[in-house]
């Protein structure tokens, strides 16, 4: 609906901002800015005294929004439609036609009684806000990283070598019921082992995994790791399941010899028990990355770890403490290989519908609602004060979660099991989440978060990341049925806009229905633009470096 | 007979001055002063805009007013269009909850400033 990559556009001000500009400049936002406090929130207001309260010049109520003048600064009040004494202030004297909103600090526009927006403006309120405070403890002015942001670059993980790989291109109307297409293999259960089988089904479809392995990347014949003193390496026993899986043979697979690897590996989870699907995926990929990342126990270095598993998987999450007194902020980046939600308990069906009675809100949780919740401010306890090196004096504080880096591969894990230490006892939460194939992660950006910090502003900082890539499409969803002790993992894999049910060794087509009905417990979305899903007219496509070679193939069973 | 009302006295005039005189005011007037005065207003207008959020109240007002801009056009919708549009739906929708805890607050703050 609005345009890729902006999430605004300027409003074009009306013809009396226009008059206001030509004639004062910008004389009256810079007034202004000296009696911009911040608010609870850490927004910007204007400063009243406490104990007065602020009063309409016209009717001395107390009631409504409150506007400033910037010509003549008299208080001015509006009730909705029903009274507007700004509109009166404006009339009785002559081009006062621009006002502040004191408890927000934006513009309104008396005549046309409604807000107007200038970008020159929302810099004065920002600098302001930036200015008195100082630099925050990772060296940057909050919020104030006015250099342009590098282009992405996107790192597909793996170079496509097309050479090693077959490419195959065949007409989609051919495609009989039961082919499936190349790397659908099912997996048999070793006992209890639907957690393993599950996340690697989602794993050998994601595609820049895939496409590593596929290349050749690393062959399991040729790894040196083999002639090492542990002989444990967990890339070589994936690489062996790649290789079985996109063979061509369609009888279920047993991936025996990577679970005694794992076993190995998580020493702690080696057992006939059914294991946490969550939990097997971050030790996958942590065995990965022991083999294949740089020193292990090297100290952080400012690069990146360079394995797959990293460059795939890993994001980076901004943490932020905000001062609710002085509204100064101190940011944390941590690296994360996924995102842990939890599910959106109370929230009503936001239906857009005026008709519906509002007794009939059927609670509903939605995927948004969940990451929401997750990048909402939290007020932190009077239990939780933090020192404020502006205050220099403990102070209460609001934290709040952001997205600094997304990755090529976002894994959501919904928290559906809560583990009670407290009653020494676990249950499992049933809710459905409803989740959209497509996924827009751009609210959820840093910088959209903090622009948001800063009140309604027209003004773009932190680069605003224009060029980033925030769409993506889901390719496998990981669910759960059951009870939390006795349940069972089921995956559903979307390859070329057909889904299919993954159960241990059964491989099934499904409807889009089946999957939006499940109980999603890891979902894994991939960046638009390094995914083919596959067009509806796969008639002989010309195959683009980024296309997926792997199209169905009619005959091919 | 019963034609009283024709004999009865006009309605006496509101007196002129009474417009001069500084109105008294209301009791309500005087609670919301000292809700204000004392930083109570401000501590409630953060409290309910909390809980209101924490709901997903906020959110639902959130989509009805983008409803509204979808359907009108976003350069057809004032604030007020707004404000108009879900005043009602928002007014109804208030969780029990949310109304219950803010009377008790205004109760316990009215006790402790009567003393």
């Amino acid at each position: 609906m609005s345009a890729r990559n902006y999430s605004f556009t300027t409003p074009k001000p009306c013809k009396h901002l226009v008059d206001y500009k030509l004639k004062h400049g910008l004389k009256g936002y810079n007034l202004i800015q000296d009696s911009l406090i911040c608010g609870p929130y850490g927004t910007s207001m204007i400063n009243k005294p406490k104990s007065e309260i602020p009063r309409c010049s016209f009717c001395s109520g107390y009631n409504g929004r409150f506007y400033m003048c910037l010509i003549c600064s008299s208080v001015t009040c509006r009730i909705a439609s029903e009274s507007n004494h700004t509109l009166l202030h404006s009339e009785s004297n002559d081009s006062h036609e621009i006002a502040v909103d004191i408890e927000r600090a934006e513009l309104y526009c008396c005549v046309c009684c409604d807000q107007v927006y200038d970008p020159e403006f929302d810099k004065a309120v920002v600098c302001k806000k930036m200015m008195g405070l100082p630099e925050n403890g990772n060296g940057g002015i909050e919020g104030g990283e006015f250099r342009l942001s590098k282009r992405k670059r996107l790192d597909f993980g793996a170079d496509f070598d097309l050479k090693s790989v077959k490419r195959l291109v065949l007409r989609k109307k051919q495609r009989s019921k039961s082919c499936f297409p190349l790397g659908l293999r099912g997996l048999n259960n070793l006992g209890n082992t639907c957690f393993m089988n599950s996340v690697l089904q989602a794993l050998l479809h994601a595609p820049p995994l895939r496409n590593y392995f596929l290349s050749d990347k690393h062959n399991h014949e040729r790894c040196c790791r083999k002639s090492s003193s542990d002989k444990l390496c967990l890339p070589c026993d994936i690489d062996v399941i790649f290789s079985a899986v996109f063979s061509g043979d369609r009888s279920p697979y047993s991936p025996a010899k990577f679970l005694y690897s794992w076993w190995q590996h998580s020493e702690n989870l080696a057992s006939y028990e059914q294991q946490d699907a969550h939990e097997f995926f971050i030790s996958v990929l942590d065995g990965i990355h022991e083999k294949l990342g740089k020193a292990s126990h090297a100290i952080k270095d400012k690069e990146d770890c360079q394995c797959i598993a990293h460059r795939v998987f890993s994001g980076l999450l901004r943490s932020d403490l905000t001062c609710t007194s002085c509204g100064f902020t101190s940011s944390t980046y941590d690296p994360c290989l996924d995102i842990s939600l939890d599910l959106n308990i109370s929230a009503s069906s936001s239906s857009s519908d005026f008709t519906s009675k509002p007794n009939e809100t059927i609670p509903v949780s939605t995927l948004a609602g969940s990451l929401d919740l997750f990048t909402r401010p939290e007020k932190l306890g009077s239990d939780q004060k933090i020192y404020c090196e502006n205050c220099r004096e403990k102070q209460n504080a609001l934290k709040q979660m952001s997205i600094k880096k997304l990755p090529l591969v976002l894994c959501l894990h919904i928290k559906r099991f809560e583990h009670s230490t407290i009653r020494k006892m676990s249950r499992k939460i049933d809710r459905h989440l409803q989740f959209p194939f497509s996924l827009d992660m751009n609210p959820y950006l840093s910088s959209s978060i903090v622009k948001k910090r800063f009140g309604n502003r027209i003004f773009s900082f932190e680069g605003d990341e224009l060029d980033v890539s925030t769409e993506f499409e889901v390719f496998a969803v990981v669910t759960h049925s059951g009870m939390l002790e006795s349940g069972h993992y089921v995956t559903y894999l979307r390859l070329t806009n057909q889904w299919y049910r993954c159960d241990d060794a059964w491989i099934t087509e499904v409807d889009e229905e089946v999957v939006r009905a499940s109980q999603c417990y890891l979902m894994f979305y991939v960046q638009k633009v390094i995914c083919n899903k596959g067009s509806d007219d796969m008639s002989c496509q010309p195959v683009l470096p980024l296309a997926d070679p792997f199209v169905p193939i009619a005959g091919y069973c | 007979s019963r034609r009283h009302s024709v004999n009865r006295p006009p309605t006496p005039d509101v007196r002129d001055d009474d417009d001069d005189r500084p109105k008294k005011p209301s009791l309500l007037e005087i609670v919301n002063i000292k809700l204000i005065e004392s930083g109570e207003k401000e501590r409630l207008m953060e409290l309910v805009r909390e809980r209101l959020v924490e709901c997903g109240w906020k959110d639902e007002m959130g989509a009805l007013c983008r409803a509204v801009v979808k359907k009108n056009g976003r350069e057809n919708v004032t604030v007020d269009d707004l404000v108009r549009a879900i005043t009602p739906k928002g007014r109804a929708s208030i969780p029990d909850s949310v109304k219950a805890e803010l009377l008790q607050r205004i109760q316990t703050f009215l006790v402790s400033v009567a003393h």
